[in-house]
């Protein structure tokens, strides 16, 4: 029977007619990802899991294919095999369903190469070839360079020598993991490496914590309401405090760590980023490019530390030996792989200024620490008082105590969400008042589990969505502004350890934000 | 749950409410965060299927926080029009805080239709969208009486959007009732267009690739097998949704399956055949026989996933109204 209808629409015109966006997950073109390092702890824990899961839901195309690469010699089958180990026991929240693994690793490759050997990518490319053919993906390939990051300008180098950097219909993108660069000139040089073969549109530079939920909603609720906005600058903003605050140690890293610390770590990439996307202007469209370009101009409005500056506005530590809940626990220097004089930072404070109209003067106080009493991410948008303190409380020693909240916490991790804290009366006679708490608790709202942000991220750069990926510019940006903290801390001798495991730090961060009439919260 | 109120007007249920949520807060040692984000009011007709929705409720709110009204008119019930309140509450895991969500089971007799749209009116929560899932297969029936229509209708004007579930239902009669709400510019959906999302989702992504050696504009038929005698209105979705884009040809013939729905949908094309089957209760087999083969979990999706589904859609579905049109002439032509 063949019917001929006036009344619908005409479809034939769409890309994919059968798309229907307000119930079907993103879509994710066919593709082979190739993951260099496939051995590796990212690979079993994250990279592989992630994609299990996109399967497991039907996110991924049916003509998909995983290639994994690294130097163990290991046939498809055996490589199928190690994964479906680390799969079933790194899959997070999700059942592990046989007959859909089955399915899922039809679509699993492996091809055993050192990546400094060219030879490796001949195999590579008649691996590709093949893949091409039989799963249909159309000549798309998505690298993930999951190696050590000394390898990165040299892969790509040898991906282009074998043309594996393009192709005649598909696309060829290269998702790369931090560290990007080991300081502002490193950062560059790679930089410059890599765009000998790739254009910037082909590379994405992977920051994990860009991919958060939590992290995305920062934007939903700054740009998506009317309310804050308004208040969002320095006539109603007193001080942001980031806390990224971690109860472990290194954790048998301390060999990388201790070339690493605090402010490479995390303060470079992570959480410059995160305070860009706090403090970013709207852009004028929510696409990729205009995203990353507010993020970039905030990044470049970012004071940038004079030498003789460097101790007023940054503060390193690490941690020592102490006793916390019966256990003891040992202090960096006495971790596994680390130099007994180690002058690593496994904390650091750094007093950022953002030179626009919206934020001068304002303060953006960032810290990040290992072995701190409690694992925790936050933002802290902490308002004036205001300007008459009708309700401060004088003490029996007749000082005067600030009523203080006026506090928005946009929690990352753990307990997603936010907290608006205020002042309220108390019940009862008298004008008492106390801070209460409006909470937006992300998980409870949306009960739905919500994907992991390496998924979130392998989906993106799959369907060439940059917006959460970091650009040349933002990279360089965020050296800048910490390169004369490490600059200065390179030639300083410290007197490490400078706090107790366990604690929130060394004194030295309490008398930064002392010298600015602040105090550091307690997340 | 509260003590029945009776009358069940709305100053009296809210009153409930506000006890209720007192006495939460008394008895729990840990706090009480209320979540509320629209008015979900599910009508029924049968005692045991009032139960069933408040059991789906209690599902329901943990995904889509909710102020939920339940309304039963059965000749069963006791007092003309009646009402209980309470809450349904959830500690999400390795959390301190309770999560509750306010319930107001309302139960009529037949004869008390006339008041159930001036009660419910009181009753939604303010400045939240209102929600309304119609299990009232008597009032759905075209020879349904004269005052179950008009409480019906009186429940939609209140409604931002409608959900039903034509499973069952003659086609025909299904189209008709989405149609006459849809004039009246509310937002419907019907959870048997909701059970093909899966289906749907994994034939369009057969499609995502522009160099496909067969696109779907040479797929000039399609073939819906469905498990019962007729087609059904989901049948005929199927078919509408498919053959939209190009207008293919489609046919209709019953097949074997596991359960209700559909069981297998063909696409021919003069070069490939794609087939897309139910093998097994909850496993669905791809095939081409350009050599591409996949299974995919999905089964029979349950209520509660359905209604999740519908809930995080609040604004118009324009795949689903194109269906719709599409589906009324083929079923005409059928």
């Amino acid at each position: 029977m063949s019917v001929e209808t006036e009344s619908i629409p005409d479809l034939s015109s769409l890309e994919n007619p059968l798309q229907d966006p307000l119930r079907f997950a993103r879509r994710i073109p066919p593709c082979a990802v190739v993951i260099f390092g496939a051995s590796g702890d990212l690979s079993k824990r994250k990279l592989l899991p992630s994609l299990y899961r996109l399967f497991y839901e039907r996110r991924i195309s049916p003509h998909f294919a995983v290639v994994g690469s690294s130097r163990t010699p290991m046939s498809d089958d055996q490589f199928r095999e190690k994964m479906k180990e680390s799969v079933s026991r790194f899959l997070e929240d999700s059942p592990f369903d046989e007959d859909v693994w089955k399915s899922f690793a039809e679509g699993l490759f492996y091809v055993a190469g050192d990546l400094t050997n060219p030879a490796s990518y001949d195999d590579l490319k008649a691996k590709l070839d093949n893949i091409e053919k039989t799963r249909q993906t159309g000549g798309n390939v998505l690298y993930y360079l999951s190696t050590q990051p000394s390898h990165y300008a040299e892969a790509i180098k040898e991906l282009g020598a074998h043309g594996l950097h393009q192709h005649a219909s598909g696309w060829r993108r290269v998702i790369i993991e931090k560290p990007f660069g080991h300081d502002l000139l490193s950062a560059r040089k790679l930089n410059e490496e890599i765009h000998k073969v790739l254009d910037e549109s082909n590379i994405y530079r992977i920051d994990h914590y860009l991919g958060k939920e939590t992290v995305q909603n920062i934007l939903a609720f700054r740009f998506g309401n009317g309310i804050f906005e308004p208040l969002w600058n320095r006539r109603y903003i007193d001080n942001i405090q980031i806390t990224a605050a971690e109860s472990i140690g290194v954790e048998g890293r301390g060999g990388y760590y201790q070339e690493a610390g605090a402010l490479r770590d995390m303060i470079q990439n992570h959480l410059s980023q995160v305070m860009a996307t706090v403090a970013m202007e709207p852009p004028t469209i929510f696409d990729a490019e205009n995203v990353r370009d507010e993020r970039a101009k905030l990044l470049r409005a970012v004071r940038v530390m004079k030498p003789e500056d460097v101790h007023k506005y940054a503060v390193a530590g690490q941690y020592g030996p102490a006793k916390v809940g019966g256990q003891d626990l040992v202090g960096f220097r006495q971790e596994p792989s680390v130099d007994p004089d180690a002058q690593t930072d496994t904390y650091a404070a750094v007093t950022f200024f953002i030179d626009n109209w919206r934020w001068a003067g304002v303060p953006f106080y960032i810290r990040s620490g290992k072995r701190m009493p409690k694992r925790v991410t936050d933002i802290a948008i902490q308002f004036h008082a205001p300007p008459l303190g009708l309700f401060n409380q004088e003490t029996r020693t007749g000082a005067v105590r600030e009523a203080r909240p006026n506090l928005l916490v946009l929690r990352i991790q753990p307990e997603e969400g936010i907290s608006l804290r205020f002042l309220s009366k108390s019940p009862g006679s008298g004008m008492r008042v106390r801070p209460v708490s409006m909470d937006f608790n992300y998980g409870s709202s949306f009960g739905e589990r919500t994907p992991t942000a390496y998924e979130t991220l392998l989906v993106d750069a799959m369907v060439g969505d940059a917006t959460l990926y970091t650009r040349q510019d933002m990279v360089d940006a965020s050296w800048q502004i910490v390169q004369p903290v490490l600059d200065m801390w390179a030639k300083t001798k410290f007197n490490f350890p400078n706090y107790a495991s366990g604690s929130w730090g060394p004194k030295e961060s309490d008398e930064m934000l002392a010298r600015q009439g602040h105090v550091w919260r307690v997340p | 749950m509260s003590a029945v109120i009776f009358p069940a007007q709305p100053e009296q249920i809210l009153k409930g409410l506000g006890k209720l949520w007192t006495q939460l807060g008394e008895q729990g040692k840990t706090s009480v965060l209320r979540a509320c984000a629209m008015t979900l009011i599910v009508a029924t007709d049968e005692p045991d299927s009032g139960y069933m929705a408040s059991q789906t409720i209690s599902e329901l709110v943990k995904n889509h926080p909710s102020r939920g009204i339940v309304l039963v008119i059965s000749e069963a019930a006791e007092h003309d029009l009646e009402a209980r309140v309470l809450a349904q509450c959830w500690k999400p895991f390795g959390k301190a805080q309770q999560i509750c969500c306010e319930e107001i089971e309302i139960t009529a007799k037949p004869s008390a239709w006339p008041n159930v749209g001036p009660t419910l009116v009181g009753l939604v929560a303010a400045d939240l969208p209102v929600i309304f899932w119609c299990r009232h297969h008597a009032a759905l029936r075209r020879d349904a009486r004269a005052a179950q229509k008009e409480g019906l209708a009186a429940i939609v004007d209140i409604s931002h959007k409608v959900i039903f579930d034509s499973r069952g239902m003659l086609p025909h009669d299904a189209l008709e009732l989405i149609q006459g709400w849809q004039k009246q510019h509310r937002v419907v959906a019907d959870l048997d267009w909701t059970r093909l999302t899966a289906w749907r989702e994994t034939l369009a992504h057969l499609f995502e690739d522009a160099g496909r050696v067969t696109p779907l504009s040479q797929f000039h038929s399609i073939e819906i097998e469905h498990c019962e005698e007729k087609p059904s209105l989901a049948a005929f979705y199927m078919g509408a949704w498919l053959s939209a884009p190009y207008r293919a040809a489609v046919t209709f013939r019953e097949g074997r399956g596991f359960g209700a729905g559909i069981c297998k949908i063909i696409l021919r094309a003069d070069d490939e055949t794609i087939e897309l089957a139910r093998v097994g209760v909850d496993c669905v087999k791809l095939t081409s026989d350009k050599g591409l083969a996949g299974r995919y979990n999905f089964g029979e999706p349950t209520l509660t996933a359905l209604m999740t589904e519908e809930l995080a859609i609040a604004g118009a579905d324009a795949t689903f109204d194109m269906a719709v049109r599409r589906a009324k002439d083929l079923a005409e032509a059928y």
